[in-house]
């Protein structure tokens, strides 16, 4: 591929004021954004991080938590934790996706239904259905009689798997969809296997996505604390040192510094920036390559996508059965009393997770979407600092997270204080948290749009406007969706930033099935998240039909 | 439209700070949510005026929640709260001295010197036993935790970690204050073999072992109750030699906006509708001459609880907190 030419779109005067206009809005807005509910907040945790014991502000903290003896085996042991995970979640990430995008599979429905499973279920709920499954009095000891060792790394880094596979994907599956079949035409006319045109055309124009995923990966399960709790056993992490510091001995300042050290993993985003700004991928007008068939392929691919499939489906399976059982596993006959809930609002919460979640999505996608059209227009320096500013997030523990909001916005000026005990705010709060994958997963996706063709459209006569509608919208519609259905559903089961949000007229779902679990009924606990999968599965259903719907009507200038 | 935005907009922020009204106070609480509501409920008959909304959350993360609300303080009242983490400077300094009526009943053990809290409750470290587990295993039930160190129980036994856990280190604090530093920490080694896991929560270790996961969870007692209470096959042992309890304190914040409302709340708490209530359902109540409750009997709770347990010293114990966390990860090496 030839070196790319850094094409501008004229800037100055010669430009329609609303156009700058535009440019301005697109970007400033998403930065306000950051600057208000990611930076300041994270600021103050940097600042706390400098709060010794004894008043003074320095680096006792830091060289206290760095002189822990236990440090060095807990951070070893989250990397360990963490590397296994991304390498199975990316690998088996990747077999998935090209399965899904460019192969006949059967039932992919199915499989795509799978992998939005782990997804919708909350957290707590799926390590428990793991033990259902997989523990010392579970199914499959209960089956088989092997009595199976769930507890410590393996069931963490299957559990934490389950958790990072579908994000993987749902990066990986926007980098499939669109290739230029004239490559591969190419290739096969040169008398390339199929293994040679995969480990050249296809690799190379997946390395951004792979690069995200595996990075997406990593730094999701080293700050995630609630697989850890349930099932890692005495297999201690970094995320649980946080949690001892601030919940177990009220030390905020020294999970503060926890905290600080976990955004280490996110400066691998450096490099991945690096990457992303080798404009890679399409030419003008891309022929989209459609799926084939090969068996010596495909039927490996097809088994391990229905395997995993099979997995996560029993898994949640497993929940469901639960919510319907007496007392599991002592008394195994069928009832629905689990389905009346009493804890604090009934199903209250449910209607506001709802409620939030359609906020998140829907405030997260526009906010997205313009960051990453801003960012495509913008001299390479200044999106480089963008870029790391939008990745950050991921850094950030759910935990640390939301004790920074409420340091940050419970404060006595009117603004932003009045956002502290909203429902604004946990909408805000759950976006902010899943910022880096909706980023990550629109770069990717922006990456398809060939500038060219942007650019045809402006030289034509179209502005901003038309090039947005005739060539960026139409190619970005599948990305736009999986961001927005992503962070929907994270919006409704995420629990570790909101719990320190929710105030005593104002709970979300999963606190319900938090709440549960602690009051002793897992069976009540898997009732609730079941009604969640649900409500999700309705919504999403729903929003399919709408889209759907529109698609039916011809569309002006649509390319294909 | 132009009505639409405003109203939109308080929509979403209907809950944000809103002033308190007269008649109203806000009111954080550990205390278990079925508790919570039984208590309410009492309480509304007892003080129809007055709106008690209450925010529940788990002890340590209600700590959490309080330490990082200093700046702005939320709550009027914090209500059966464990008086370790109540002894936390950063939740301490928040409260304001308030002698409620009829707190000088309450042993001195019960309630700060300054005034700022007291506590009518509080519940015991237990363990939950398995029956059928340890039918399977053939194994005798433990009665204290020196019978832990039988080898039968390796790697059947599962209890919080001191370190994440306020029960975890309330049970590590009554072993060592009871056995003495040297003995103490000889127990704590002997059993260690026989653990199967440290658990962050200090409620985890019993529902481990009522889905039978585990054949003993320490834990605490009204985890076991519940657990009892569920049906399933569990025992509540109170481990006759040194069984640590915690309190369930009360305070009042400084900040309160309807300090008067709030002082009725606190001393609606050691009224007679309140005792009432607590008779129904708790296992340790400080208040003197309050029966035991009928599923303290159930559970097997002894009548006279206070004389087992152990004189805990909360000050010490909260003063040596990470000198004895320090100390307990270097012995158990996890």
């Amino acid at each position: 591929m030839s070196k790319p030419v850094e094409k501008r779109i004229p800037r100055g005067l010669d430009q329609p004021i609303g156009e700058r206009l535009f440019q301005h809005v697109v970007l400033l807005v998403p930065l306000a954004g950051l600057a208000l509910f990611f930076l300041y907040p994270l600021a103050i945790v940097v600042w706390r991080s400098f709060q010794q014991r004894d008043g003074a502000v320095g680096v006792g903290n830091y060289r206290e938590i760095l002189a822990l003896d236990h440090l060095w085996g807990v951070v070893s042991n989250s990397l360990v934790m963490s590397g296994l995970t991304a390498l199975i979640s990316v690998s088996l990430g990747l077999v998935i996706a090209y399965a899904l995008n460019r192969t006949k599979m059967p039932l992919r429905w199915l499989v795509s239904l799978a992998l939005i499973l782990p997804l919708l279920a909350p957290s707590l709920v799926q390590a428990l259905g793991l033990i259902f499954m997989f523990g010392r009095n579970g199914l499959v000891t209960y089956l088989t009689g092997i009595e199976m060792q769930i507890y410590g790394l393996p069931g963490l880094v299957i559990a934490n798997s389950m958790y990072a596979l579908p994000q993987a994907v749902m990066i990986m599956a926007v980098a499939l969809r669109h290739a230029d079949r004239r490559q591969y035409d190419a290739a096969l006319v040169l008398g390339a296997s199929p293994w040679r045109r995969f480990v050249d055309i296809t690799l190379p124009a997946l390395r951004f996505g792979i690069l995200s995923a595996a990075f997406v990966c990593f730094t999701v399960t080293i700050t995630d604390f609630g697989n850890a709790a349930v099932i890692g056993g005495n297999y201690r992490v970094l995320a649980s040192e946080i949690y001892a510091q601030v919940v177990g001995q009220m030390n905020f300042n020294m999970g503060a510094v926890v905290g600080i050290l976990l955004l280490i993993p996110t400066l691998l985003a450096f490099y991945l920036e690096k990457v992303a700004a080798q404009r890679g991928g399409t030419g003008e007008g891309a022929i989209p390559v459609e799926p084939d068939r090969w068996a010596p392929r495909d039927i490996p691919l097809w088994l391990a996508a229905h395997l995993t499939a099979l997995f996560l489906i029993a898994i949640v399976a497993v929940v469901v059965f639960a919510s319907f059982v007496q007392l599991w596993p002592y008394k195994m006959s069928l009832t629905l009393k689990n389905y009346n809930i009493t804890t604090q609002g009934g199903y209250d919460p449910l209607w506001t997770s709802l409620y939030a979640s359609l906020i998140t999505a829907a405030f997260g996608t526009l906010m997205l979407f313009a960051l990453v059209l801003a960012q495509r227009k913008m001299p390479r320096s200044s999106a480089r600092l963008v870029y790391l500013l939008a990745i950050i997030p991921v850094g950030v523990p759910g935990l640390v997270l939301g004790l920074s909001y409420v340091l940050s916005f419970n404060v006595k000026p009117v603004f932003p204080g009045i956002l502290y005990g909203s429902v604004l705010l946990i909408a805000f709060c759950n976006f902010y948290h899943y910022h880096s994958q909706g980023f990550l997963t629109m770069v990717t996706g922006i990456r398809n749009v060939p500038k060219q063709l942007e650019e045809t459209v402006t030289t034509i006569g179209g502005g901003t406007w038309a090039s947005l509608r005739d060539a960026i919208i139409p190619i970005m519609v599948p990305t736009l969706i999986s961001v927005f259905f992503f962070l929907f559903m994270r919006g409704m089961v995420t629990l570790s930033a909101v719990i320190f949000l929710i105030t005593p007229k104002l709970s979300v779902g999963a606190v319900s099935v938090m709440r549960l679990d602690q009051a002793g009924s897992s069976t009540q606990a898997a009732a609730f998240s079941v009604l969640i999968m649900l409500t999700v599965l309705v919504a999403m259903g729903l929003l399919r039909a709408i889209l759907r719907l529109q698609e039916a009507f011809p569309k002006r200038g649509a390319w294909h | 439209m132009k009505n639409k935005i405003p109203f939109l907009a308080g929509l979403a922020l209907s809950v944000a700070a809103l002033p308190a009204f007269a008649g109203e106070i806000t009111v954080y609480t550990a205390l278990e949510e079925d508790e919570v509501a039984a208590y309410l409920e009492r309480a509304a008959a007892d003080m129809p005026d007055v709106t008690v909304n209450v925010l529940r959350l788990s002890t340590g993360d209600l700590g959490a929640r309080l330490i990082a609300e200093a700046g702005n303080p939320q709550a009027d009242v914090v209500w059966g709260f464990a008086v370790t983490n109540m002894l936390n400077p950063g939740i301490y300094d928040q409260l304001e001295p308030y002698a409620a009526k009829g707190e000088e009943a309450l042993n001195q053990q019960f309630r700060d010197k300054d005034g700022r809290w007291f506590a009518p409750t509080g519940y015991v470290g237990a363990f939950c036993v398995n029956t059928e587990r340890l039918a399977q295993l053939g194994a005798p039930v433990p009665a204290s935790w020196a019978d832990l160190k039988n080898p039968a129980y390796k790697g059947e036994v599962v209890m919080p970690d001191p370190s994440s856990s306020g029960t975890g280190y309330l049970q590590i604090a009554a072993i060592l204050q009871g056995a003495g530093e040297e003995a103490g920490w000889q127990l704590i080694r002997d059993i260690d073999p026989n653990m199967a896991q440290y658990t962050t929560s200090g409620s985890r270790p019993c529902r481990m072992a009522q889905a039978g996961e585990f054949a003993i969870g320490a834990s605490l007692s009204y985890v076991a109750m519940q657990g009892i209470d569920e049906g399933y096959p569990i025992q509540m042992v109170i481990p006759s030699d040194y069984a640590g309890f915690e309190l369930e304190a009360n305070g009042l914040m400084k900040s309160t906006d309807n300090p008067e409302d709030a002082k009725r709340f606190l001393d609606w708490t050691l009224s007679a509708g309140a005792v009432e209530a607590y008779a129904a359902r708790k296992d340790l109540v400080t208040i003197p001459g309050v029966p035991r409750s009928p599923q303290a009997e159930k559970a097997g709770l002894p009548e006279d609880l206070a004389s087992v347990l152990f004189p805990m010293n909360f000050a010490a114990s909260g003063e040596t907190r990470d000198a004895i966390i320090a100390k307990w990860r270097e012995t158990v090496g996890r």
